[in-house]
């Protein structure tokens, strides 16, 4: 029984992060139409840039804050990359991004190294139904609950959100009103920056990162997004916790390794059914 | 290209490749070795990438694939030719099967594929204890060609140049047959090739496994010349290089293939060599390969779409336009008449006149 | 209101709109008649900017707010929200006098704008426009896919908001009959050239222009 709680646990902290990647991955692609492949990196941007403000001296309530802001710069800058020419496809976006994560990887060891970094999160344990559950466990679901009821909020009240939604499902309309679609674009890019920043920030004090830690975030993270169809971010929360708690069953109850195949297997599944359907359905997508 | 000029082309290229081989020493050839191959894996993510439309983020694995083909039979009693040979059809293999369901995808799904694809068979090859897990594979024996064992780098040099080579032809004849025109339908509109007759999933899938079997090819060599193999060898950036090559040289084309292998390789190399110069810390190394990589693919994705080798076609054109533009610009000053005469009917209607304040 | 002089829109090799004047007077209602491809929408285009142009020169003398071909309203937000996003360049987002003037899309204020008819989404469509407080309202293809009835409707209310509010307008219609019926003055395009133009009276007993968009005469409404 305390085996299982703490599997749930773990997964719902690692399926919280997992949620937040998602939510980034799928804002831009709903803005922008693009599939930003560095957004994995900001949360380990996020995540080096804490564990050195905090070497430096800084309390945690700067310290954390400072570095998501700075990922939410990341994510504007890496947008500029990928948006800011006129007459960008998306193809051509897509391998743009990946430009920028790879030049990360050079920044990222040029500042902090190559070598694996942590920082410690809230100190303490608590004890639930008999289990020794570390606090910063129990920090990142209500955080991560939060952070998806304000982007919720953002997007269903707010005129900013309007425009942004405006601009994913009609960017032309939007432009002839006077949206400006780049604008918008470069928004989306800052505020996946920040989702990834913040994912960063809560998962580095359970499990140390290092520069290539951004793929199985990536990895993880889309596989939630598609499991939430890459429509709304709310349903990558559910998308994002539910592989999150499956993986940490399997490296539990069976084989660790096997856990980052799970997630693949899962996506590539349901990627191939909606395509199946789709040829059946003589739907062409351009 | 016409088919004289084409087959001068391949006949200097062969040439050159010999000759290099026979001239280099012993340090440059190991760098000749590692760009042949990479230049071989290159050829064939050029053409998905280039002809089907296809990202491949994972190109690495059948790579990897063929290398272990070729490492597995060989390690097991197999006479080292039947391993070489192995080596791209159990990658071709794979590709074939792998993708029946992976090409229905398109787009970012399919680069999220090809990846997902690399990862998985990372994790395979770590786990199972034929291909020795982490460690990997050890003591792969020397290619043995008709009797003779091939020990030298530039006996390799040989085979990876001949190996490349053999690519290269096969890739160029394919485009030029009436599969290759099939291809280049695929390339420029999915709908209207299919719905010219093309079967478009079949030459899909076609392409998917030759540049698949080219990347085993390549992969058997290596496993040979390396006479070991082990899961890090075949990292994701492994698939990433090969992206940035193709897309620097010039997608679609044989010639951006080698072009861009060719710059960015020995790019990276000789940047390598600066970052190991004592004095510098040990992770210059990577952060010069990675900066390089990262500019390089930015660059020709944004800057270059067509790679370097349309650069020069590009510029002639752009040149040739100017001059045009100005021809044109003398053809509008002499419309009026004909616009106007071509306006006659309307003419009696309504005068052209402004009634308007 | 309007001056467009010698207008040249080009879409990669392929000339759009080649040498196109027009002039539309503050207050007028003026018409652009033209069959598919005749490069109408190109032109309107050009007007809110959201091509280049490759020649010519454009001049607004005002704000001009552009109702795009097909409606393009935001199907998953409310009619509410898809009319005070074209407030986005005024500086009042209240719809309330919209709702006055339309007061059936009143009634559909929250609904999905995706979930209303043809005639609804072309009248939140013209609202949407209005919503930036423009001096000139430029529609392409109102009347495509409407009951007459409804296209009827809708060209009264902007006779009235026309002669009320001094609002200028610029239809471009496939459909003569409407615009002409509306309008006071036309223009015709023909693959990206104007061929005619004329007080719509003129334009309307002109045969050419009969048999190739009219097909039957025109009956005076308002």
């Amino acid at each position: 029984m305390s085996a299982f709680l703490s599997y749930l646990i773990h997964g719902i902290a690692q399926g919280s992060g997992y949620a937040l990647v998602a939510s980034g991955i799928i804002i831009v692609y709903r803005v922008t139409r693009v599939v930003n492949l560095a957004q994995g990196m900001f949360a380990v941007v996020a995540g080096f840039g804490t564990a050195s403000l905090l070497e430096a001296g800084l309390p945690h309530a700067l310290a954390e804050p400072m570095a998501i802001v700075m990922a939410a710069a990341v994510g504007v800058c890496t947008g500029y990359v990928a948006i800011g020419r006129r007459g960008t496809n998306p193809q051509a976006s897509l391998i743009a991004t990946l430009g920028v994560g790879v030049f990360a990887y050079a920044v990222e060891v040029l500042t902090w190294g190559d070598q694996p970094r942590s920082f410690s999160g809230l100190a303490g344990s608590h004890e639930l139904f008999g289990v020794d559950i570390p606090r910063q466990y129990l920090l990142i679901a209500p955080i991560t609950l939060l952070v998806f009821a304000g982007l919720e909020l953002f997007f269903e009240r707010t005129y900013a959100g309007k425009c942004m939604t405006a601009c994913a499902s009609n960017p032309y309309a939007a432009a002839l009103q006077g949206i400006g679609v780049l604008r918008m674009g470069l928004y989306a890019f800052g505020l996946g920056g920040a989702l990834g920043g913040i994912a960063g920030v809560l998962l580095t004090p359970l499990q140390p990162i290092s520069y290539d830690s951004d793929v199985s975030l990536f990895v993880n993270g889309f596989a939630a997004a598609i499991l939430a169809g890459l429509k709304r971010p709310v349903l990558a929360l559910a998308g994002g916790l539910v592989l999150g708690v499956a993986e940490s069953m399997v490296a539990g109850y069976s084989k660790a390794s096997y856990q980052s195949s799970l997630a693949l297997l899962l996506t590539l599944a349901i990627l191939i059914a909606q395509a199946t359907r789709r040829e059946a359905l003589h739907v062409v997508e351009e | 290209m016409r088919q004289g000029s084409r087959s001068a082309a391949i006949a200097a290229f062969a040439v050159a490749g010999f000759a290099a081989a026979l001239l280099l020493d012993e340090s440059a050839l190991s760098v000749y070795v590692l760009l042949a191959l990479t230049a071989s894996v290159t050829v064939g993510v050029s053409l998905l990438m280039g002809h089907a439309g296809q990202v491949s983020l994972g190109h690495g694995a059948f790579y990897a694939c063929g290398a272990y083909a070729a490492g597995l039979l060989a390690t097991h009693g197999c006479p080292t030719w039947v391993g070489l040979l192995a080596a791209p059809l159990a990658a071709a293999a794979v590709a074939a099967l792998v993708g029946v369901p992976l090409l229905l995808l398109r787009g970012h799904h399919l680069a999220f594929a090809t990846l997902a694809l690399h990862l998985m068979f990372l994790s395979l090859i770590s786990e199972l204890t034929i291909t020795g897990g982490d460690v990997g594979l050890r003591g792969i024996p020397r290619l043995n060609v008709a009797g003779v064992e091939l020990t030298s780098t530039r006996s390799y040099a040989y085979v990876s140049f001949g190996a490349l080579f053999l690519i290269v032809v096969v890739a160029r004849n394919i485009l030029a047959s009436r599969p290759g025109r099939a291809l280049r339908a695929l390339s420029s509109s999915e709908v209207a090739a299919a719905s010219s007759g093309v079967a478009v999933g079949y030459y899909k899938l076609a392409v998917f496994a030759l540049s698949a079997g080219f990347a085993g090819l390549a992969g058997g060599v290596y496993a040979f010349y390396m006479g070991y193999l082990a899961p890090g060898s075949f990292p994701v950036m492994l698939s990433i290089e090969y992206i940035v090559m193709a897309a620097v040289g010039g997608l679609g084309k044989v010639s951006g293939a080698l072009a861009g292998s060719a710059v960015v390789f020995l790019l990276v190399h000789g940047l390598s060599r600066v970052a190991t110069l004592s004095g510098m810390p040990s992770t210059a190394p990577i952060i010069l390969s990675y900066a390089v990589y990262a500019v390089l693919l930015v660059s020709a994705v944004l800057f270059l779409p067509r790679g370097l080798v349309a650069w020069p076609a590009a510029l002639w054109a752009r040149a040739r336009s100017r001059s045009s533009s100005a021809a044109d610009a003398t053809d509008a000053a002499t419309q009026p008449a004909a616009l106007s005469s071509a306006a006659a009917p309307a003419e009696t209607v309504a005068p052209k006149h402004g009634s308007f304040s | 209101m309007i001056h467009v002089d010698d207008l040249s829109v080009r879409y990669a090799a392929a000339t759009a709109l080649d040498g196109v004047s027009l002039r539309v007077a503050r207050g007028e209602k003026v018409a652009l008649i033209g069959a598919n491809g005749a490069g109408k929408s190109t032109l309107l285009n050009a007007l809110s900017g959201m091509i280049p142009k490759a020649g010519g020169t454009i001049r607004l003398g005002g704000q001009l707010a552009h109702v795009p071909e097909g409606r393009q309203l935001f199907p998953d937000l409310s009619v509410d929200d898809n009319l005070r996003l074209g407030a986005f360049r005024a500086r009042d987002r209240n719809p309330a006098w919209i709702y006055e003037l339309f007061p059936e899309v009143g009634r559909l204020r929250q609904q999905r704008a995706g979930s209303l008819s043809g005639g609804q989404q072309q009248m939140v469509a013209i609202g949407r426009g209005l919503m930036a407080r423009p001096d000139v309202i430029a529609i392409d293809e109102m009347s495509l896919g409407l009951a007459p009835l409804i296209v009827q409707q809708l060209a009264q209310r902007l006779s009235e908001l026309n002669a009320e509010r001094g609002l200028t307008l610029l239809l471009v219609e496939q459909s003569a009959r409407v615009a002409l019926s509306l309008c006071d003055r036309a223009y015709v395009l023909e693959t990206g050239r104007i061929v005619a133009q004329g007080s719509a009276a003129e334009l309307t007993d002109s045969p050419f222009v009969v048999a190739a968009y009219l097909g039957a005469p025109v009956e005076e409404t308002s």
